[in-house]
């Protein structure tokens, strides 16, 4: 039986969607289910993990595991991959995810792959499906080796209804600091805004917003939808907005059920970031702008004009 | 200070890339250097400019990487070595990054600067296993780098919780985002100067290894197939006074697609 290690995405001391997504896909793989959980003050996230699906909890949990650090980290899912035998390790979407995983790979000496869309496995065959060169392609990839660290895709797998699994919780003991890569400190940007990764909604700002006054204006549109907020590089690079906030292939990447690119042109970097939406609503000044290639609604104006009746109109078909 | 930044001669993917029979369809096809690595090469010379480090890039590939080593030369990089070897035209991350575990082993370098992926393949692997296979210590996604002295560097890297201020003993490998810097367009007079530089191309042997010490080039994993992705279906768009437009798709968000 395949065995599959999920990695837990936790941030602030909170199990994240993408957990129960990965591991949901591993129980329909008919797999035999683990996690490891990695941080400070987690232990008693025990029963949260089970019921997102795993069958046994590999737990670090230490003060000095508080901020991140990939060396630690990697030891830590090292160490829960050989005591679990996993065929698959498995990483949520994320810039932890990103910088882990081919370190994990690399002592294991086994295959990596990063963003995988989909997985097959037939007996000793594996096989996995990832997205390339800024999205213009698609890559099927035949796995080499006995074992594969991958980081999935966001939106690649969907949680499923009523999954559970069984508490059984394995202590891991905690590795050394890296000394040679201390974390000073860590400066957080997102303040108390809605996570663009677990975002049902998100609405994304761009170049036609202009200044700050045109981004609180589309800044209220993801306030009355509590959707993530976002935006594409242009803006970031003007300085106005951080760069925690930037949809694209060098950003996040994101699968909402609905994006609204306001003032985006869509160029391919960002749309290698949310084409994955399941609706894409475009407001856009130029006719001609790529982004409409993608949308499904696509209104032809100005944002300034736009998203205030845009506002009005969702209040009202909402009550 | 001796920095290796490493570049990568990839497909430009700004362009059209069609898939015939499972392969990609090399007619039409252009190659530039890999947009991140560009920035790993800025990066370098801004170290070099304000720290008087000595700069050295690496690529993997055919001569066909001149004109891009030429071009870093123009930016300001002051030696180039080129590893082509045949044995390498099938290769993967870990390949790469033994390759360049080589190379760094041959220079005594201090730090090794590299873009955090790759466009083509998008893996963003290679600088992390090379950083795992050397045992030095490795940030990625760093969007600034700041000489503390010669034996540490502090950068910043865009982390999940925020800006990551991370403090590093050399030797390291750092990965970069293209939020580090805007790539310079390199003077008239450093591409006449950079037409005359020599570039240093080696082979595995003259590397010291052999494709047997790659482990006989066995590839952990392969792309068997290229498919196109299925364009999204280009949906609806509207044109004319903002008012009606703009209820319109309202009313299609909530009864259509029903998702408001």
């Amino acid at each position: 039986m395949t065995k599959i290690l999920v990695v837990a995405d936790i941030k602030q001391g909170v199990l994240k969607g993408s957990t129960s997504e990965l591991l949901s896909k591993a129980r329909a793989l008919g797999a035999e289910t683990a996690v490891v959980a990695i941080g400070s003050n987690i232990e008693s996230l025990g029963s949260d993990l089970a019921n997102a699906g795993s069958d046994t909890q590999y737990i670090a949990d230490d003060a000095s595991l508080e901020l991140f650090s990939a060396g630690p980290f990697a030891s830590c899912v090292v160490d829960a991959a050989k005591q679990s035998e996993a065929d698959l390790v498995w990483f949520g979407f994320s810039e932890t995810g990103k910088a882990v995983a081919p370190r994990v790979a690399a002592q294991l000496n086994v295959a990596c792959a990063s963003e995988i869309t989909d997985v097959t496995i037939d007996g000793d065959n594996v096989e996995v499906v990832r997205p390339a060169t800024a999205n213009k392609l698609i890559q099927r990839i035949k796995v080499n080796t006995d074992k594969l660290v991958a980081v999935v895709r966001a939106g690649a797998f969907e949680a499923t209804e009523g999954i559970t699994g069984t508490e059984n919780v394995v202590k891991l003991s905690i590795p050394e600091t890296d000394l040679k890569a201390v974390i000073k400190e860590i400066i957080s940007e997102a303040g108390d805004d809605i996570d663009l990764a677990d975002a049902n909604i998100v609405v994304s700002v761009g170049r036609g917003a202009k200044d700050q006054a045109g981004i609180d204006l589309v800044k209220e549109l993801a306030t009355d939808l509590e959707a993530g907020f976002g935006s594409s590089r242009a803006l970031i690079d003007a300085g106005f907005m951080p760069h925690n906030k930037q949809v694209g292939q060098t950003g996040k990447i994101v699968a909402p059920t609905v994006y609204f690119a306001i003032g985006i042109s869509g160029a391919i970097q960002h749309l290698a970031g949310m084409n994955g939406s399941k609706v894409i609503v475009a407001v856009n000044k130029d006719p001609e702008a790529p982004i409409f290639n993608v949308a499904d609604y696509g209104i032809v104006g100005d944002l300034f004009e736009v998203v205030p009746i845009l506002r009005e109109e969702i209040k009202k078909i909402r009550s | 200070m001796k920095i290796l930044t490493t570049v990568k001669r990839v497909v430009d993917v700004e362009l059209n890339i069609r898939v015939n029979d499972g392969a990609i369809v090399e007619d039409g096809l252009q190659y530039v250097i890999n947009a991140w690595d560009e920035n790993a090469v800025e990066a370098s010379v801004q170290l070099k400019e304000n720290n008087s480090a000595e700069t050295t890039l690496v690529s993997i590939g055919g001569d066909d990487n001149a004109d891009m080593i030429k071009k870093c030369y123009a930016m300001g990089i002051e030696n180039g070595i080129l590893i082509d070897d045949p044995a390498l035209a099938k290769a993967d991350s870990a390949i790469y990054a033994k390759v360049l575990q080589k190379v760094y082993e041959k220079g005594d370098y201090d730090l090794i600067v590299t873009g955090k992926q790759a466009q083509d393949t998008d893996s963003g692997q290679t600088g992390v296993m090379l950083a795992e296979y050397l045992g030095v210590p490795c940030v990625s996604n760093v969007v600034s780098i700041e000489v503390v002295d010669d034996q540490k560097i502090k950068v910043s890297r865009l982390g999940d919780m925020g800006t990551e201020i991370v403090e590093l003993t050399l030797p390291a490998v750092v990965t970069v985002s293209d939020s580090i810097n805007e790539p310079r367009l390199p003077a008239m007079r450093g591409i006449m100067m950079a037409k005359k530089k020599k570039i240093e191309t080696m082979d595995l042997s003259a590397l010291g290894t052999s494709i047997d010490d790659l482990n006989g080039g066995a590839l952990q994993s392969e792309v068997v197939e290229y498919m196109q992705p299925e364009a999204r279906q280009s949906g609806q768009k509207f044109e004319g006074a903002a008012a009606d437009i703009t209820a319109q798709v309202v009313n299609l968000l909530a009864n259509e697609a029903k998702v408001l």
